[in-house]
């Protein structure tokens, strides 16, 4: 009984219809532990902790809480269990003030509502004071920067008596100081006797701070460390996975032929295959959706017919360089060029005009009018241009024209040009996106995840479609979360590390697993320069 | 003066009253745009409850439930079958309109002179009621004015000054948070709005049983939509509304002693200033006088999409 570890989740399996996101996942998390769960995206780590707190219902499985068994059925349970999370995405009501936010939902003790505030201001102090987690009770929430804003979700759950604290990528949006003070304050919490566990996908950080590190691969656990066992180069690999054991670089670019150095060199030491100047980035600074200055004093070169391929975990700045290059997001400083035409600072008109093609990640809500047809959402963006104008008006014979062409080329699964594309499957919408920048003869394209859930037809297709237009001349920048994806494509790899460029490798002559740390912040002697 | 706010008084209760029952439901993001129509419906229902029953309590109390009835068509409407409010509660608009001028001529008929009721009497309060200027119109009124006094001090009360208004509050402004925080979304909206619904209809059967003792068609003249105006104005808060209640009650006396005695200024201008001033609030003051977060907007827990 002594011995019973503080949770413990065995065999816990979720399904979403046909997808496995947890494969019979087992987690053991004891008092005074701080629990590190990594993964890359879709390694099932969060849908794992939405099932401890409730929002998600496991099909199968069993969670123990000191060794009892317990039903978790919504948050409401997981709190009076003493189970708190901190999300991605604040909950919190912006006009009120941090002990309004903390309090509500919960019954306030004292005679009246003036003097249970004034109780709960005082837990509040009581609790900021013993783990270093200073806030302003009576400051309205709105006017707190993430980092305040963080604590107070912390606070949130350490009111309602939570002992098993949940934070999901906590250290996101804060600034390195910030992720020190945080740190601190959760040791001070697992030296009180609490548990943490912290979702994340830093293998620095991780070691910072975590007594304990459960490795999460496609929805199963891949194995569970102490931290004295392992290091960086041992979780890294563990993360990337051992199929890159023997990993041969594919064979893309004439480049190849160059190949005699060792894996590992950096592209300097051999003669690049030249490029003629195409896209030039200068300096760029950008800033989050938090207005935190994610990436800043970022250069970047791409030729005429090159593939430029970004590899990094998600949430590295992967979303605002894509935006940024693709005209959609402003920079805060620096600019972006095409054949010396200054784009940055123009209306998003000049963008398409100048041939600027994206791809966005998050098809659904940035790539298509989901009630809108199929047509229509080819027609965005070239809406302006003379082929599908007539006498000043849209000419939508030449528009359905196109759509039906559109639909053959690209082997679009719908009815007729008139499908609405929200009722299109996930596969069948990228491709109506893709078919809608090649269309419009691009000199930037812009790709990001730009196979995700393709089958490997489809992703096949996607990968000749880049390369024809490569051959005509056009600039290529594919940010991807797929390793292999990035290395099959691109001419040239970049790490991608909070924002900057973490390493550089010609395609060729790449090594996995030196990849693989850089994009984890991990620093080395061997390779390009950071 | 004490004749002019004996005059002013009566407007304030109505264009209260209205104001709390729609910042009620507005403030768990239920935004109510039936007030004209159902006003004039509580005015038809007052009238004809109050004639038939003789007893004009009667007459209020059948105005409110059959205007928290339309708050339960909106509630259902919105919160259960996720339709979009602005339309549901225009639709509601025209339908309580019809209503009010079919049920009016099914009981009473068409007649060459309308019926009359006797209107509410007064009651005085000793002593208060003495005090020069504002004694008469304050402390000598009906009873539906000092159940509005107290009502806007206990909505005050209530959503400012308790953890139940704190959490009722929340829904308005991020339901999401709080339900994570196992506050019912659902119940605190239909609640809201069946209440809210039911005062206005109660402010619109004001009409006949204070004013005119008789219903006419078209008696609200407006006034419904001006109480949207004024929920604005007042930034959605008790307190705020009954400062701006009273403006608009003193522009819409003024208005129509334009009309009479002639000012000197059309009466339309006068009319038209409560407009302005919201215009002005809202353009000026927009941080004081903000609505809630999620005001017009339907919850879906299952929703991904953001909010």
């Amino acid at each position: 009984m002594t011995t019973a570890p503080r949770l413990e989740m065995t065999e816990v399996v979720k399904t979403f219809g046909p997808v496995r996101a947890l494969d019979a996942v087992s987690l053991q998390v004891g008092a005074r532990e701080v629990h590190g769960l990594l993964g890359g995206n879709g390694a099932g780590k969060t849908t794992l902790m939405n099932v401890l707190f409730g929002l998600y219902r496991a099909d199968s499985g069993a969670v123990r809480i000191d060794g009892r068994e317990v039903t978790i059925t919504s948050p409401r349970d997981a709190i009076e269990l003493g189970v708190g999370m901190v999300h991605q995405t604040f909950l919190q009501v912006d006009t009120y003030t941090v002990v309004e936010n903390v309090v509500l939902g919960t019954t306030l003790e004292g005679g009246s509502h003036g003097a249970g505030l004034s109780a709960a201001r005082a837990r509040i102090a009581d609790i900021s004071e013993r783990f270093g987690l200073h806030v302003d009770p009576d400051a309205v929430m709105e006017e707190l920067p993430v980092g305040i804003r963080q604590r107070v979700e912390i606070i949130k759950a350490l009111y309602r008596g939570a002992s098993v604290l949940i934070l999901d990528e906590p250290t996101t949006n804060l600034t390195p100081q910030e992720v020190d003070a945080l740190f601190t304050s959760l040791r001070t919490m697992v030296a009180e006797g609490m548990s943490v566990i912290l979702i994340t996908h830093k293998i620095r950080e991780t070691l910072a701070v975590c007594d304990k590190m459960t490795v999460m691969r496609d929805g199963a656990r891949v194995q569970t460390l102490d931290r004295a066992e392992t290091d960086a180069d041992h979780l890294a690999a563990i993360m990337v996975g051992e199929s890159h054991g023997t990993y041969q670089a594919p064979t893309v670019t004439e480049a190849v032929a160059l190949g005699t150095a060792p894996q590992g060199t950096v592209v300097g030491d051999v003669p690049e295959t030249t490029f003629e100047p195409g896209v030039s980035v200068r300096g760029m600074t950008v800033r989050n959706d938090h207005d935190v200055e994610l990436i800043s004093g970022f250069d970047l070169e791409v030729g005429k017919g090159e593939i430029v391929g970004f590899a990094g975990v998600a949430g590295n700045g992967q979303v605002e360089l894509a935006e940024t290059l693709a005209g959609v997001r402003p920079l805060q400083s620096g600019s972006i060029t095409i054949d010396d035409l200054v784009l940055s600072d123009r209306a998003t008109a000049q963008w398409l005009d100048a041939g600027v093609a994206y791809v966005p990640e998050d098809r659904h809500r940035d790539g298509i009018l989901p009630t809108s047809g199929i047509t229509e959402n080819l027609l965005l963006g070239s809406h302006r241009s003379a082929r599908v104008r007539k006498s000043g008006l849209i000419d939508w014979r030449a528009a359905r024209q196109r759509a039906q062409e559109a639909i053959e080329k690209f082997a679009i699964r719908a009815d007729s040009p008139a499908t609405r594309a929200g009722d299109l499957s996930g596969g069948n919408i990228q491709r109506v996106i893709l078919a809608r920048a090649f269309a419009h003869r691009p000199r930037l394209l812009v790709l990001h995840n730009p196979t995700r859930g393709l089958d490997i037809g489809s992703t096949r297709f996607v990968y000749e479609q880049i390369r024809e237009v490569t051959a005509a001349g056009c600039s290529v920048v594919v940010i991807s979360e797929d390793l292999d994806e990035v290395i099959a494509i691109a001419d040239r790899v970049i790490a991608l590390y909070q924002g900057s460029q973490a390493g550089e490798w010609r395609s060729d002559r790449v090594d996995p697993y030196e990849i693989g740390r850089r994009m984890t912040g991990l620093g080395t002697s061997v390779g390009g320069a950071a | 003066m004490s004749e002019f706010l004996t005059l002013v008084v009566p407007m304030w209760v109505v264009f209260t009253l209205a104001a709390q029952g729609t910042i009620l439901s507005g403030r768990t993001g239920v935004f109510n745009v039936t007030q004209e129509g159902v006003m004039a419906l509580g005015a038809s229902v007052g009238f004809v409850v109050a004639y038939k029953m003789g007893s004009n309590l009667g007459g209020l109390l059948i105005a409110f439930a059959v205007g928290a009835l339309v708050g339960l068509v909106l509630t259902v409407m919105t919160t259960q079958l996720r339709l979009d409010q602005f339309v549901v509660g225009l639709a509601l608009f025209f339908a309580a309109t019809g209503a009010a001028g079919l049920l009016y001529r099914e009981v009473i008929g068409v007649t060459m002179t309308p019926p009359k009721i006797d209107t509410l009497t007064k009651h005085e309060i000793p002593l208060l009621s003495d005090i020069p200027v504002i004694g008469e119109p304050l402390f000598r009124q009906d009873y539906v004015f000092f159940f509005v006094v107290l009502l806007s001090v206990g909505l005050y009360w209530f959503m400012q000054r308790t953890g139940a208004g704190l959490n009722f509050r929340s829904v308005g402004e991020n339901p999401k948070a709080a339900d994570s925080l196992g506050i019912n979304v659902n119940l605190a909206r239909t609640w809201s709005t069946i209440v809210g619904s039911g005062l206005v209809a109660v402010a619109g059967a004001y009409f006949p049983l204070h004013f005119t003792g008789i219903y006419t068609d078209g008696m609200i003249a407006g006034r419904g939509w001006l109480v949207i105006a004024l929920a604005f104005l007042g930034g959605w808060r008790p307190l705020y509304v009954v400062a701006g209640a009273a403006f608009f009650a003193g522009m819409d006396v003024l208005g129509q002693k334009a009309q009479v005695i002639g000012l000197g200024v059309p009466h339309q201008f006068i009319e038209m200033l409560p407009y302005v001033a919201t215009l002005l609030v809202m353009v000026f003051a927009f941080r004081w006088a903000r609505q809630p977060a999620h005001l017009g907007s339907n919850y879906d827990r299952e929703s991904r999409l953001a909010g």
